[in-house]
């Protein structure tokens, strides 16, 4: 490294301003290149190569007709592979084409600050698409990497020593942050996008899925994705409570359970559902899932946060501006462990909720047929149901058996192992034989405390299944099967389960410092997802009823909110400039001349020479120093002289003021 | 066209600036009044990708693209001060301008002063087409810059108005001042081109002139740079310690008094182009020269500094002061 700076330092001027521009413009790619097709940083490459060479190695430049030809066709690469020039990912890679022909033309230093240009733009794209703090730390950096190449590029004299322009250049930054702050805060933030935006629906995998057939599934991975996380503000429900809600399953067609699609209005169900007890309030922060799902706690009442955040019929919340969700989504939830959600069905619906296709489990039928025969009260159905599951020999497990044509009577009477989907299937159908409107609730059940953030971490294997049966008059009550299987699964949640059954591997992971060690940057990454990331109109909101500015329509809180922005950053940029006027005169009152000699006496004070006295000249001085260290007595009295001459004497040109400068750099008595 | 606009709107404002701050001494330290500031071409171009950015991150909610936009944004107003900052209490000096021949290029020799405890950078001068610089000035440093003035005729050739800027840090803003001072360079009328001998005019025509040579002592002048060795006064040395030079009246040679109506029939500018060739060609031939103008004469005499009071007196030649 060393002498690598000791080398670069005998290279032309432009080709340290070339090696200046090729290094901002490799830092910048770089958190491209994983997510761009091959060619593109081949092509980077290449040409980041092909330049230096001619500028080191002595390689002819690349012909112009050349260039053209390799700026064509990269164009018409990018355009094939992404079918558009429009939207971040093919914006980029646009971007990363672009800079890599630039580079290689590039001879002056308008190149040069063009490429600086672009790959202020190329910041900018990967910031669309990442936003972890370690992408905003890379950011930084990036940036000031980018301005000590500004710094260096924008001189028409030889560059400065790389240490000092890097101090300069962290100094800018360090002055641009507060204003940074101040804008970041009070910038009004619109509630959504300005026009559509393409692309990247394929974010955002989730343990959920809009259908569901158990019988498919021998091996369930449990993914440790988070969904999303929780924050109570209130005291959390027990963990057997934490019902998270998602997509109910209506159609069944032997085997596979699906969504019902429209034809269901979704208001009545709340105004015709009763809450009791204590409220329960939480701030969910979800994570993209692709879908426009929310989730929330059975059974919520009120939510903020998002105001495009509506219940749907199936009580499930959801996102309803536009296409699916790539954005992290707040909210705030109150929601109620005690509730009836007696929802009127009328006949048609029940019968909906009765459905099962005429050829599929007979024998489930059959064993249901035989509970009814009595006559009995719907929840005697339920308990009957349940204690079947209960008495035969079901076991809970994540890799059951494949099952073949009856996916519902193999798993009731052969197979007998399972997860909760299949428990919820079963279920569900023995309670439709049985006569009672009833579907498949998917969604997530318990959480992990994460104590050091102090709130709940949901992640896709804490996906679950239950059953929900509607009574003539309670509503709709949730009758969870794997409770009455695995209560255990129900009471820590499945991956922790999955964990308590493989005790000694369990024991060390749920203990290990690199638990600790995740579960701690999980917290710092919820918090900076939900002050940075997350930032946006309702934390303004809040920030300004803070500040006792409430009641305001959207127009006044946005002219309020840029007053603030104006007034914050003009009262900065004076400070600033107060500061930099202060910083130089600080030393300036001081005759630069008495500042030197001032240096000096405390250099010669460390040699052990007495300190000057009050009125004492520097003749004198420099007698009485020259007795102390008589090696260095010519030294000492030319030094003198040069400060006489330098602080009483004309001296327009200020040679001696420069002599004596350099003479008290050089001082250095042996 | 735009060129031609921007450059009247340069004119017109660099004269708003002079009525409103006045003439400068030869010696002045830059004030906040007087520093005007704009964003350079670059810097617009900035600033337009900040908006882009802005707008890009109010679209897609992006907060890691507000915090960069934001951050760049910072950036631009910062450094829009320092580089206001980098030229305030910088100090300008005229330290003077060598005399030159009319068609040389004049060379007017301006200090940058820097009092402050930190280092300025990157400060150019300009005047009309020429540039000097861009300098770093180093704390409690002063670097000399020469800006260059084509010159055409004799007489004094004047800084009329020169430009102190900056573009540092960045180049993204460029912060300006107009500096008006009296700084002037003599410019002797260009030699006419050798060929036309001396004239035999047997100076002041007093007759034969005396063959003493060297031995005619006329008195003692300071020793410069150039002298012959063998003039110097090194008895005197001996006693005071001063280089002095002994001076002889008329030399070896014969003396030479130009006078102005040895060139009848020449147009004013011709004549002392002639006569300041013939200066010229006195001293490097030995002979002491005389000048004999309208109003104006220099005894004879010789050595550069003579040679110099000559040319400075053509040059000045009914000219206006």
């Amino acid at each position: 490294m060393t002498a690598a700076a000791l080398r670069s330092r005998d290279l032309p001027v432009d080709t340290q301003r070339l090696l200046w521009t090729g290094a901002i413009v490799v830092a910048a790619t770089a958190p491209h290149w994983a997510s761009l097709v091959l060619w593109i940083p081949a092509l980077l490459a290449a040409a980041v190569t092909w330049r230096v060479a001619v500028a080191l190695c002595g390689w002819p430049m690349p012909w112009r007709a050349l260039r053209l030809v390799l700026a064509f066709a990269a164009f018409c690469g990018v355009l094939f592979q992404y079918r558009t020039l429009n939207g971040v990912e093919a914006g980029s890679a646009l971007l990363v084409v672009m800079v890599a022909l630039k580079f290689l033309e590039s001879q002056t230093q308008r190149d040069q600050l063009v490429l600086i240009m672009i790959t202020y733009f190329l910041m900018f794209a990967s910031v669309l698409t990442e936003r972890g703090p370690l992408t905003a730390a890379y950011l930084v950096l990036l940036v000031w990497v980018t301005t000590v190449a500004l710094l260096q590029l924008g001189r028409r004299g030889p560059l400065l020593p790389s240490g000092m322009t890097a101090r300069l250049a962290g100094r800018l930054l360090l002055h641009a942050l507060p204003i940074t702050v101040v804008l970041f805060v009070l910038f009004p933030r619109l509630p959504g996008p300005l026009w559509a935006i393409p692309g990247s629906t394929s974010s955002g995998a989730s343990g959920l899925n809009d259908t569901m057939s158990p019988g498919d599934i021998t091996d369930l991975g449990l993914s440790d994705e988070v969904a999303f996380r929780v924050e109570f503000d209130s005291r959390p429900p027990r963990a057997g409570d934490l019902y998270w809600r998602g997509p109910s399953m209506t159609h069944f067609n032997g085997r596979t359970w699906s969504m019902l699609q429209g034809g269901r209005r979704g208001e009545r169900v709340k105004d015709s559902t009763e809450y009791y007890g204590e409220p329960t309030q939480y701030r969910v922060m979800l994570e993209p899932n692709g879908r426009n799902w929310a989730f929330a706690l059975d059974m919520a009442r009120e939510w903020s946060g998002d105001r495009n955040l509506r219940m749907g019929s199936d009580y499930q919340l959801g996102t309803f501006f536009g296409g699916p969700s790539a954005r992290r989504l707040d909210y705030e939830v109150t929601s109620f462990i005690d509730y009836s959600a007696r929802e009127p069905l009328t006949e048609n619906e029940r019968n909906l909720f009765r459905n099962l296709p005429e050829d599929s489990s007979p024998r489930a039928r059959a064993l249901a047929a035989s509970w009814v025969t009595d006559q009995p009260s719907p929840q005697q159905v339920i308990d009957r149901a349940m204690d079947y599951l209960r008495s035969q020999p079901f076991q809970y497990t994540l890799t059951p058996p494949a099952l073949g044509a009856q996916p519902v009577d193999e798993f009731l009477f052969e197979t007998r192992e399972g997860f909760c989907e299949h428990y919820a299937s079963a279920l569900t159908v023995l309670l439709r034989a049985a006569g009672l409107p009833a579907r498949v609730v998917t969604g997530y059940q318990g959480g992990e405390l994460n104590g050091i953030g102090d709130y709940y971490i949901i992640r896709q294997s804490d996906a679950h299944a239950w059953t929900e049966v509607w009574l003539e008059d309670r509503g709709w009550i949730r009758v969870d099967a794997v409770a009455a299987v695995a209560p255990e699964r129900v009471a820590i949640g499945s991956g922790r389960w999955s964990e308590a059954r493989d005790t000694i591997a369990g024991a060390v992971l749920r203990n290990s410092w690199l638990r600790q060690t995740a579960l701690l940057w999980d917290a710092v990454n919820t918090r900076w997802h939900a002050w940075v990331v997350g930032y946006g109109p309702e934390l303004q909101r809040a920030l300004l009823e803070s500040l006792g500015i409430t009641d305001l329509r959207r127009a006044e809180r946005w002219a309020v909110l840029l007053g603030l922005t104006v007034a914050g950053s003009v009262g900065l940029l004076l400070a600033l400039h107060l500061y930099l006027a202060w910083r130089q005169r600080r030393r300036a009152q001081v005759d630069p001349a008495a500042r030197y000699f001032a240096a000096f006496v405390r250099h010669l004070t460390r040699l052990r020479v007495p300190p000057r006295a009050p009125g004492e000249g520097p003749q004198a001085y420099a007698v009485r120093a020259s007795a102390v260290l008589p090696q260095a007595g010519a030294a000492i009295s030319t030094i003198a002289a040069l400060y006489l001459k330098a602080r009483y004497e004309p001296d327009p040109e200020r040679t001696a003021l420069t002599e004596l400068r350099a003479c008290v750099a050089a001082f250095r008595p042996s | 066209m735009p060129l031609a606009a921007a450059r009247a709107i340069e004119r017109w404002a660099a004269s708003w600036a002079h009525r409103r701050q006045g003439a400068d001494p030869l010696a002045v330290a830059l004030q906040r009044r007087r520093i005007y500031i704009l964003p350079t071409r670059f810097g617009a171009v900035f600033g337009f990708m900040v908006f882009a950015m802005l707008l890009g991150s109010l679209n897609y909610g992006a907060s890691l693209g507000f915090t960069l936009t934001f951050l760049l944004a910072g950036l631009g107003l910062v450094v829009m001060h320092h580089c206001h900052n980098n030229l305030l209490g910088a100090q300008i000096k005229f330290f003077g301008a060598t005399p030159v021949f009319a068609g040389e290029r004049a060379e007017f020799r301006l200090g940058l002063g820097n009092d402050a405890a930190t280092p300025r950078y990157e400060i150019e001068l300009t005047h009309r087409k020429h540039a000097a610089g861009p300098v770093d000035v180093p704390q409690c440093g002063m670097e000399t810059l020469k800006l260059g003035v084509d010159t055409a005729h004799r007489g004094y050739v004047k800084l009329e108005r020169f430009t102190v800027a900056t573009r540092h840090p960045g180049r993204l803003f460029r912060a300006w001042t107009w500096v008006h001072m009296d700084a002037r360079c003599l410019v002797y009328p260009k030699p006419a081109p050798p060929g036309l001998p001396l004239p035999d005019t047997g100076g002041t025509g007093v007759g034969s002139r005396p063959n003493h040579g060297d031995e005619d002592f006329a008195g003692l002048r300071g020793a410069a740079p150039g002298d012959p060795p063998q003039r110097i006064a090194w008895k005197a040395y001996a006693r005071s310690g001063l280089l002095l030079l002994k001076q002889f009246a008329g030399g070896d040679r014969e003396p030479c008094l130009l006078d102005w109506d040895m060139l009848p029939g020449l147009a004013v500018e011709e004549r002392l182009s002639q006569l300041a060739r013939w200066c010229l060609d006195a001293e490097t031939e030995g002979r002491s020269v005389g000048l004999r103008l309208p109003g104006v004469a220099v005894p004879l005499g010789h050595g550069p500094s003579h040679v110099a009071a000559c040319l400075e007196a053509l040059a000045l030649f009914e000219a206006p002061p």
